[in-house]
């Protein structure tokens, strides 16, 4: 099973979801920045989870999916 | 059950003759020689650039001697949010802009209050107006304007809960509903305004201020933080105090003002809120827009909910985020929740800020919830009390990653209702309906946000050679009889009595820290910190004894009644006095204090202990008028184990005061930022001919985790008392409604187009 | 200008120079130090302040000091006789009848006046007399009951 780890800090999860879910979580520039260079807006995927769903989750997960290093 | 001598029996009030002779001394009411008088000018704007500010004219002013602004001020923002500095966002004077009405940009301080305000009058600010946004639904358009610069799309905060898999759940659900419902604010309206002295010694660079706040220690961190001090050079204390009601937590500009007008003209400096300024620049309870879904099997069991929230924060964040995440957790008790997802928002406006108020997010949420099962109820054909029931957390439940109940006494106080019920409310009038809610809430929360490196509360008892007793503690006693339990603790614990005890509250110099009064957290946290320095000396105590004795060690020896004795021999034994002058002069004059703290650890996310029940509501409404009537209530809960049966009592009758306003009659309503109504005339308190008899029923449980098994009581019945009583104008005129503040004009319009439509059905 | 107010507080006899604008409240807390009596509200909607004037319960921020001149004001401060304490404000302490206390003064001294004008009232007779008084914290009702208790006790 891969984990993942956050491309701005430490934090490891073998689930997109979780760790999208500490992605959003961080108010800092350095992650806010980061959605910034994959065409995501911090704004857009928190207001997105105004409706019921996990739009803004999903969404997010599947980028770090692909684009959050892997680790052992 | 266990038989004490003093907890659980009706214990009076240790500062009740203080409280009726007028002798009790608030904020309010002291002077100090030499005394100065502050004022604070505000904000006529709701959100504007301050390009000038011009003193000069306000200072010449016969009687005053001192003027200050930002610029006079250490710079530099703070709030209770230490442990994340993006979210201390309060300036203890606005510098660059104002960002409410009633934002205080400059301050005075003079010989009388009358000079004072006068002074105000000659401080000319010029403001460039900018635009502003008064709506949360506004705030987070991308087009809104900004009320804090690095906040974009002016979210302050966001909470994210979830476990299991609610969308799974919700396609396996044989009835799923959404509700919506937008929450008011209340305001706390203590009948003591806000109310701080600073006095700042020039020689030693030490300040003192007197407060009337929930917590000295949150003060003189909050202190600390906006004039960069040490805080060991902060001393807060905290008088007697006219009620707060979440209110009073965070540093308010009347103490860091006065603070600053103390340190520039070498005098003690007194503020004062008017009542205006209280209603209109005070904390309040966080507006919100609330959604919910919830999926249930057809027999009423809960499978899923969902719960989006959107609050409105107002310009700064004072406790708000806390409120964001609590009204996320709160709107799952008391159920088992097999599937749950949660996003709170916190948006910035430009009003004055919302933060915490008695139920901290549970008063909105449980309106939302209880009155939602109650619908899901109808629509499935379950009786409302069968719905809660079937549902009920028991004892071990756990939320994942969240929280664990450990004591739960929902079931029995469920039943013991529903027999109630049946025994006073078997027949009800025209136009009379009976509803219910159910409850939870914290005793005390396991959040760290204000980032202290001390336990959450600390006690010390000193033994004197008399065998009189001086208890130190710093929790604050704001009304809701916390002294009183202190002492009752201490003595029960000692074997002594309520008159051997003198207690020294409440403040930070002389006592050990303790978080203050907020989340129900004393009786419980500080509580334990008392029982455990008090059996710290007890142990000392029954050492001496057992030597003296020179029995079998295998012999337990307790404390009761003043004395020291074998408890399976009680007459082998020797008075408490004579032990305490033994255990003095027998141990080279040593001290005899014992120390005690208490910090919850491993308790989930939440709370150590969680008090629960269930309130039901009798109701009458007058269809001509929309007049609702309530005329009884019957609560029952299960707080552990009740410390003081009187207090508790009288708690749990305020907190329905305080949820029928919520309910029926307390509102805030605001144009373009300004509340319109911030005095007692036009904000509708429900008054003595208003309050309906109420019956209360103790359903005891027992938390290892309280003293004595002891949890919260009284902020939880906050919360269901609206709900309840939306639940029964239902069942009496079959009217629903998706917020609060039901006024007879509401009721009154909703039974108009109730009518209609059944009008508009007939003629089919 | 400041004219001359000469009254009787709690038995003891005044002379004072006041503004002619000073609130009796005002005279009371700060010229004479009885801050027993509180104020809450600045528009005469709380009762915090209540005194017995002549006899009658009284706004005291609703008067201005100089309408007391000639005239007898009761404050919180003149009811227990030395160290014991009036049989009204034994029964608020026996019924916790108060939690701050901040509004106790003024619902103690409008029981007195209710009590000795009225000194069997029913609970409805009771709740009218004391409809002006605002209280957050106690929700009214032990109020109430500390008043039934204090009449019994006066009767006794």
């Amino acid at each position: 099973m891969s984990n993942y780890r956050c491309p701005c800090c430490r934090k490891i999860s073998s689930d997109p979801h979780d760790l999208a879910r500490h992605f959003l979580g961080q108010t800092d520039s350095k992650h806010k920045d980061w959605l910034k260079t994959k065409g995501l807006s911090y704004a857009q995927l928190i207001t997105s989870q105004t409706e019921f769903g996990n739009k803004g989750y999903d969404t997010l997960a599947e980028v770090l999916k692909k684009e959050a290093p892997k680790v052992e | 059950m266990n038989e004490y001598s003093i907890i659980g029996k009706p214990t009076t009030n240790v500062d009740g003759v203080a409280k009726v002779t007028g002798e009790a001394v608030y904020t309010f009411d002291m002077t100090l020689p030499n005394m100065l008088h502050g004022k604070l000018l505000r904000s006529p704007h709701p959100h504007a650039r301050i390009v000038s500010i011009d003193t000069s004219e306000a200072e010449k002013l016969p009687g005053v001697k001192a003027v200050i602004t930002g610029k006079d001020t250490p710079g530099g923002k703070y709030g209770l949010w230490r442990r994340f500095r993006e979210l201390a966002d309060q300036e203890i004077l606005a510098t660059t802009k104002v960002r409410f009405i009633g934002d205080p940009v400059a301050a005075v301080a003079a010989t009388s209050e009358d000079i004072a305000e006068k002074a105000l009058d000659l401080i000319n600010v010029e403001y460039e107006p900018l635009p502003a946004v008064f709506e949360p639904l506004e705030a987070i358009k991308d087009d809104a304007p900004l009320v804090h610069d690095d906040f974009e799309n002016n979210i302050n905060a966001t909470r994210h809960i979830e476990w299991g898999n609610v969308d799974k759940a919700f396609k396996n659900a044989d009835y799923v509903r959404e509700d919506r419902f937008n929450l008011l604010s209340q305001h706390p309206a203590p009948m003591e305004v806000h109310s701080s002295i600073a006095s700042y010694e020039k020689g030693s660079g030490r300040l003192t201020v007197w407060s009337s706040t929930q917590s000295p220690y949150f003060l003189q961190l909050g202190l600390a933080d906006a004039l960069k001090m040490r805080e060991g050079n902060i001393r807060v204390i905290k008088p007697h105090v006219g009620g707060a009601f979440g209110g009073k937590n965070s540093t308010m500009p009347d103490s860091v003002n006065a603070a600053i007008l103390s340190m520039k003209t070498g005098r003690p400096v007194k503020i004062v809120f008017n009542r205006e300024e209280e209603f209109s620049a005070t904390e309040k309870r966080t507006a919100m827009h609330l959604a919910i879904k919830i999926g249930l099997k057809k027999d009423g069991t809960l499978l899923a909910k969902e719960v989006k929230i959107i609050t409105d924060g107002g310009a700064y964040t004072g406790l708000g985020a806390t409120t964001l995440y609590l009204a996320g957790t709160w709107i799952t008790f008391p159920y088992k929740t097999p599937n749950y997802r949660y996003d709170g928002f916190r948006t910035y406006t430009n009003k004055m800020w919302s933060s915490s108020v008695r139920g901290f997010g549970a008063v909105s949420a449980v309106y939302a919830a209880e009155t939602q099962i109650d619908r899901a109820a109808r629509d499935l054909g379950i009786d409302p009390i069968e719905i809660r029931r079937r549902n009920a957390m028991t004892t071990g439940y756990e939320a994942p990653g969240q929280y664990k109940v450990e004591s739960c006494g929902i079931l029995p106080c469920i039943d013991k209702m529903e027999q109630r019920v049946k025994e006073k409310w078997a027949n009800l009038d025209k136009d009379e309906g009976i509803g219910f809610a159910a409850f939870a809430y914290m005793s005390g929360g396991i959040f760290n946000w204000i980032d202290t490196p001390y336990a959450f509360s600390g006690a010390m008892v000193k033994v004197n050679i008399d065998g009189t007793v001086d208890l130190f503690t710093q929790a604050s006693d704001i009304g809701q009889g916390h002294n009183t339990v202190s002492v009752m603790i201490c003595a029960e614990e000692l074997g002594i009595g309520i008159e051997d005890i003198r207690l020294h509250p409440a403040d930070t110099a002389t006592t050990l820290t303790d978080l203050g009064a907020w989340g129900s957290r004393e009786t419980l946290m500080n509580g334990n910190a008392v029982k455990a320095a008090a059996a710290e000396v007890k142990k000392k105590l029954i050492e001496v004894a057992r030597m003296k004795l020179g029995e079998n060690i295998v012999y337990d020896l307790d404390a009761k009644d003043k004395r020291i004795y074998i408890a399976l021999r009680p007459e082998r034994g020797f008075s408490y006095y004579d032990i305490v002058k033994d255990a003095i002069k027998g141990n080279d004059g040593e001290p005899l204090i014992g120390i005690g703290h208490y910090t919850p650890h491993r308790k989930g996310m939440v709370s150590p202990a969680y008090a629960m029940g269930i309130m039901g509501v009798r109701a009458k409404v007058d269809r001509e008028t929309g007049q609702v009537e309530v005329k009884e209530v019957i609560v029952v809960h299960d707080c552990g184990q009740t410390i003081n049966p009187l207090g508790a009592r009288g708690q749990v009758e305020g907190s329905i005061q305080m949820g029928l306003g919520f309910g029926l009659c307390e509102d805030l309503p605001t144009e373009n930022g300004l509340i319109l109504n911030p005095s007692f005339v036009d904000y509708k308190l429900i008054r003595i001919r208003e309050m309906p008899q109420i019956e209360l029923f103790d359903v005891p449980t027992y938390d290892p985790e309280g003293p004595y098994g002891a949890k919260e009581s009284a902020e939880a019945t906050t919360a269901p008392t609206a709900p309840a009583l939306a639940n029964a104008i239902y069942n009496a005129v079959g009217v629903e409604f998706d917020s609060n503040v039901l006024r007879l004009e509401k009721v009154l319009k909703a039974l108009k187009e109730k009518e209609a439509k059944e009008k508009g059905k007939g003629r089919r | 200008m400041k004219k001359e107010l000469k009254f009787v507080v709690n038995g003891e006899s005044y002379d004072l120079w006041v503004e002619p604008n000073t609130l009796l409240v005002q005279v009371l807390r700060d010229e004479l130090g009885l801050k027993g009596t509180k104020w809450s509200c600045d528009s005469g909607s709380c009762c915090a302040c209540a005194v017995i004037l002549d006899g009658r319960v009284v706004k005291s921020c609703s008067i201005f000091a100089l309408q007391a001149n000639g005239k007898e004001v009761l404050t919180i401060e003149g009811l227990a006789n030395g160290p014991e304490l009036h049989p009204i404000q034994q029964a608020f302490i026996d019924n916790w009848a108060f939690q701050c206390g901040f509004c106790t003064s003024g619902q103690i001294m409008a029981a007195k006046a209710l009590l000795d004008e009225n000194p069997k009232p029913t609970r409805e007779e009771i709740q009218l007399a004391m409809d002006g008084h605002l209280c957050r914290c106690t929700g009214y009702n032990m109020i109430s009951e500390a008043i039934q208790d204090a009449a019994k006790r006066l009767q006794a």
